[in-house]
């Protein structure tokens, strides 16, 4: 009886479990998807969901444990498989030839006809109703479009489980409205389709079931009815977690009689947002939130120097700091921590201490032609010590540290120049609940020490526990501005999606 | 019109006008070169870097590299030399030069592609090997005294004043061309150059379509070893020592991008011309030969740098569009004003 379910079902997948080096990803994951329905799967940053799938799309081996795709069970896990089985995953950054057009970048890797190819393309295109220009090139097309494209490979490949990972991170509300109709279409169609989001109000819109991975586990899944949102979100938090917050997040109110903006911006403008006014005072934890491509890392580079302003001004204590180079934006006493600090932040071969230190070798103090070694070591056990930063040495690779620990280098680094505008962009992402609650602790120390701090994030939850304010982008304007009393996740949540207090 | 279009947008039709100008310029300096002797004499010359820079396009359209290839070169010539030397038939010697090209480029596609080593290094390491294994086998002597019928064949005329191995060769290039810019299975040279991980998603065999560009390269640089051969009449243990600059030159001069992924074979074979035009050019122009590796060099870094910096500014150009389109949506602007 339960034999013939299963094989209905497209995926089944049975006590998988994997682990790369020490770093056990998965635990042991159970989760089945059949035909019409949509698999929310929520999980935040390392909790094993990019590796699940890329079990599921025959990049990885398993460890341990089953796959069946439309009830036969796979043997060999090579990508070639898991297409010829019907399954089909759209990534979260799009991976298609840039250099070739659009319809080489459908068509490529089928065996038959190219003019059988051609007319099987138009007629899928008609069904759907989308209308892409087939001959551009791949990289003049927006993220949006890319996801097109990536899903007419699938729906080419006749896929029959289409797993969309985070389609709606880049999307414009807009664009966010269409695919889900397409996904509804889909799903009439009798597709299959796992969903992987970070946002829970998507869940309630587009899935028929869900499912929580944390850590490795599966915490919770089964038919959306079945569950509300607070039942999520407990699937999503760490057992101890509200112990933690608790102790971690005592607020202090900021007094802001009779002090002035240590930050102003006037009608600023750059590529990715425009005309965006906002004041930040000594002491008070601005936070920043917004959809992913709302504009607010493109707002923290530019104020950075990384990027050309188009207009609008920037103010440090009422002095012009408007368009200036980087290295003086740092002189002047606004630092930024970047979000991708593999990418942005850390030098992983170098030293703890190379990094810590490396944002003001150009300043005498740490000697003049040849670096003052003792005076590097002083500073970086310093902040070794007041960040409990986890080194065996001063002298281990910052590479071979734990997300948390980079993270608290990438901090100390910008600290070590005493700024007085301090922007962190997305600095909790992918690091665990520990190093999350000391990272809260410097932010809090920082304000403390009378710093101003913008705080980039798209954590609702993060911004609701530490901002003193905050603003909210949209599309690349600055949507609304919010007193501490004011800062409820729901508030942020519509502020961002830019719905009105009526509609909502 | 339409077709002069066509022909302007192609990433070869800047080459061909290079080619053009700049025998144009070497021709009013000294009409001399653009007597249709020396033209013919041009293409003649170019076969050996022909086959060179269309085998390695192979692989650099990949998005990899290969050093070793001159080593190559040598290898296949050598064994090819000895072979008919000794008495033996022109076709063993063919064979046994496209079976060693054949290997070498299955142990470097083995080391690049299953072993996942940097190219450069490991095509590099395995060129010190050849090399080396060149003065083994040959025990550091040159190879000489082939037979007359092998060394004429070099100058036997097929069309016109082109000789038999040019023809051959562009003939070789042309059907290559067409299988990798028309051909499912030839497109995979590109598409893995393009986007690799992209590539495996849509179930394209990346690494064996490595190996196979690799196998061509050394292939390829056999066939080269052989014209090489029949051209010059003796084979040294130095042989075809530092052509691998030349021919990634002279791919690069044909439009075929160092990043992978896009240009073509014919483009490459008009670079080669290019490439292999410059030692007589300087001796048309009055200059001595012996600049002829700087000039190269020289042209390889001007172009890369040129690409490089014309590629970044359009990155940073079509980023900097995406994001200004975004906050420009007449739509949002409304949205904005309303709320």
């Amino acid at each position: 009886m339960s034999q013939k379910a299963e094989s209905e079902k497209l995926l089944v997948v049975k006590d998988i479990k994997k682990q790369f080096g020490l770093n056990v990803v998965l635990k042991g994951i159970d989760l089945s998807v059949a035909s019409g329905e949509v698999l929310a799967l929520v999980g935040g940053n390392g909790a094993g969901k990019s590796t699940l799938m890329k079990i599921i799309m025959g990049i990885y081996q398993p460890d341990y444990g089953e796959v069946y795709i439309g009830g036969d069970r796979i043997t060999s896990f090579k990508p070639i498989v898991s297409l010829e089985k019907g399954i089909y995953m759209v990534p979260q950054e799009p991976m298609l030839f840039p250099n070739m057009t659009v319809e080489e970048n459908i068509l490529i890797g089928f065996k038959e006809s190219h003019a059988s190819l051609d007319e099987r393309l138009r007629k899928i295109m008609a069904d759907i109703g989308w209308n892409l220009d087939l001959t551009r090139k791949a990289l003049s097309l927006t993220i949006a479009e890319q996801q097109i494209v990536e899903l007419l490979r699938g729906l080419m490949r006749n896929a029959r489980l289409l797993i969309l990972d985070e389609p709606t991170s880049s999307l414009t509300f807009d664009e966010v409205l269409s695919l889900f109709k397409v996904i509804k279409g889909l799903k009439e169609k009798g597709i299959g389709i796992i969903y992987i989001t970070h946002r829970l109000s998507e869940v309630f819109v587009i899935g028929t079931h869900v499912a929580i991975m944390r850590d490795g586990h599966i915490t919770l899944q089964g038919p959306i009815a079945d569950f509300n949102r607070d039942m999520l979100v407990k699937g999503l938090l760490p057992d101890n977690m509200q112990d933690i917050e608790k102790e971690d997040v005592a607020y202090e109110k900021v007094d802001y009689e009779g002090k002035k903006p240590v930050l102003t911006l006037d009608h600023f403008s750059g590529y990715g947002f425009k005309d965006v006014s906002f004041d930040v005072y000594p002491g008070e934890i601005l936070g920043l939130a917004g959809l992913v491509g709302a504009g607010r890392t493109e707002l923290a580079t530019t104020i950075f120097g990384r990027e050309k302003p188009l207009g609008g001004k920037v103010f440090l204590n009422g002095q012009d700091v408007t368009g200036l180079s980087t290295r003086k934006i740092i002189d002047a006493g606004i630092n930024y921590v970047p979000e991708d600090r593999h990418l942005n932040g850390l030098f992983g071969m170098d030293s703890v201490a190379a990094n810590t230190t490396s944002s003001f070798l150009h300043n005498r103090a740490m000697g003049n032609a040849f670096l003052d070694r003792k005076k590097e070591y002083e500073i970086t056990e310093k902040y070794i010590k007041d960040f409990r930063t986890k080194v065996t040495g001063q002298d281990q690779e910052a590479g071979s540290l734990s997300g948390g620990n980079q993270q608290k280098i990438v901090i100390s680094r910008c600290l070590a120049t005493n700024p007085k505008v301090v922007i962190l962009d997305e600095p909790t992402r992918g690091i665990d609940a520990a190093a999350r609650g000391d990272v809260y602790s410097i932010i809090l120390e920082l304000k403390k020490q009378g710093v101003a701090i913008i705080l980039i994030s798209s954590d609702m939850e993060e911004i609701v526990e530490l901002s003193d304010r905050a603003v909210v982008m949209y599309q690349g304007y600055k949507k609304d501005e919010f007193k501490k009393e004011e800062i409820t996740q729901p508030a942020l949540m519509n502020a961002s999606f830019n719905i009105t207090e009526k509609e909502a | 019109m339409n077709g002069l279009k066509k022909f302007l947008k192609a990433r070869e039709a800047g080459s061909i006008i290079f080619l053009i100008l700049l025998f144009f310029i070497v021709g009013c300096m000294n009409p001399a070169f653009l007597k249709p002797a020396s033209l013919l004499a041009c293409l003649n010359d170019s076969v050996v870097f022909t086959l060179l820079a269309a085998g390695i396009a192979f692989v650099i359209l990949t998005g990899e590299i290969d050093v070793s290839i001159g080593a190559t070169l040598g290898m296949s010539a050598a064994i090819a030399a000895t072979i008919l030397r000794d008495g033996g038939n022109w076709g063993i010697a063919l064979v046994a030069a496209l079976i060693t090209g054949a290997l070498i480029g299955l142990v470097n596609g083995w080391g690049v592609s299953v072993m996942n080593i940097p190219s450069l290094i490991f095509t590099l390491g395995v060129n010190g090997v050849v090399r080396g294994m060149i003065y083994v086998f040959t025990k550091g002597a040159w190879v000489e005294n082939l037979p007359g019928e092998f060394t004429k064949l070099a100058n036997v005329m097929l069309v016109g004043q082109l000789t038999v191995f040019y023809v051959i060769a562009i003939v070789i290039v042309l059907i290559c061309n067409y299988i990798t810019k028309k051909t499912k299975r030839g497109r995979y040279f590109t598409a893995v150059g393009d986007n690799i991980s992209g590539a495996a998603l849509v179930g394209i065999p990346t690494t064996k379509t490595k190996i196979l560009a690799y196998v061509l390269c050394g292939v390829f640089a056999s066939l080269a070893g052989m014209a090489y051969t029949s051209r010059i009449g003796f084979v040294t243990p130095i042989a075809g020592n530092g052509y691998e600059m030349k021919a990634i030159a002279a791919c690069v001069l044909g439009g075929v991008a160092l990043t992978g992924g896009q240009g073509s074979l014919f483009g490459a074979a008009i670079g080669a011309i290019i490439m292999s035009s410059i030692s007589r050019i300087l001796i048309f122009m009055g200059f001595s030969s012996d600049y002829d590796n700087t000039i190269t060099g020289v042209m390889l870094i001007v172009i890369v740098v040129v690409t490089t910096v014309m590629q970044n500014r359009e990155i940073v150009r079509n980023h900097h569009d995406m994001l200004l389109a975004r906050t420009n949506k007449e739509e949002v602007k409304k949205e904005v004003a309303e709320a």
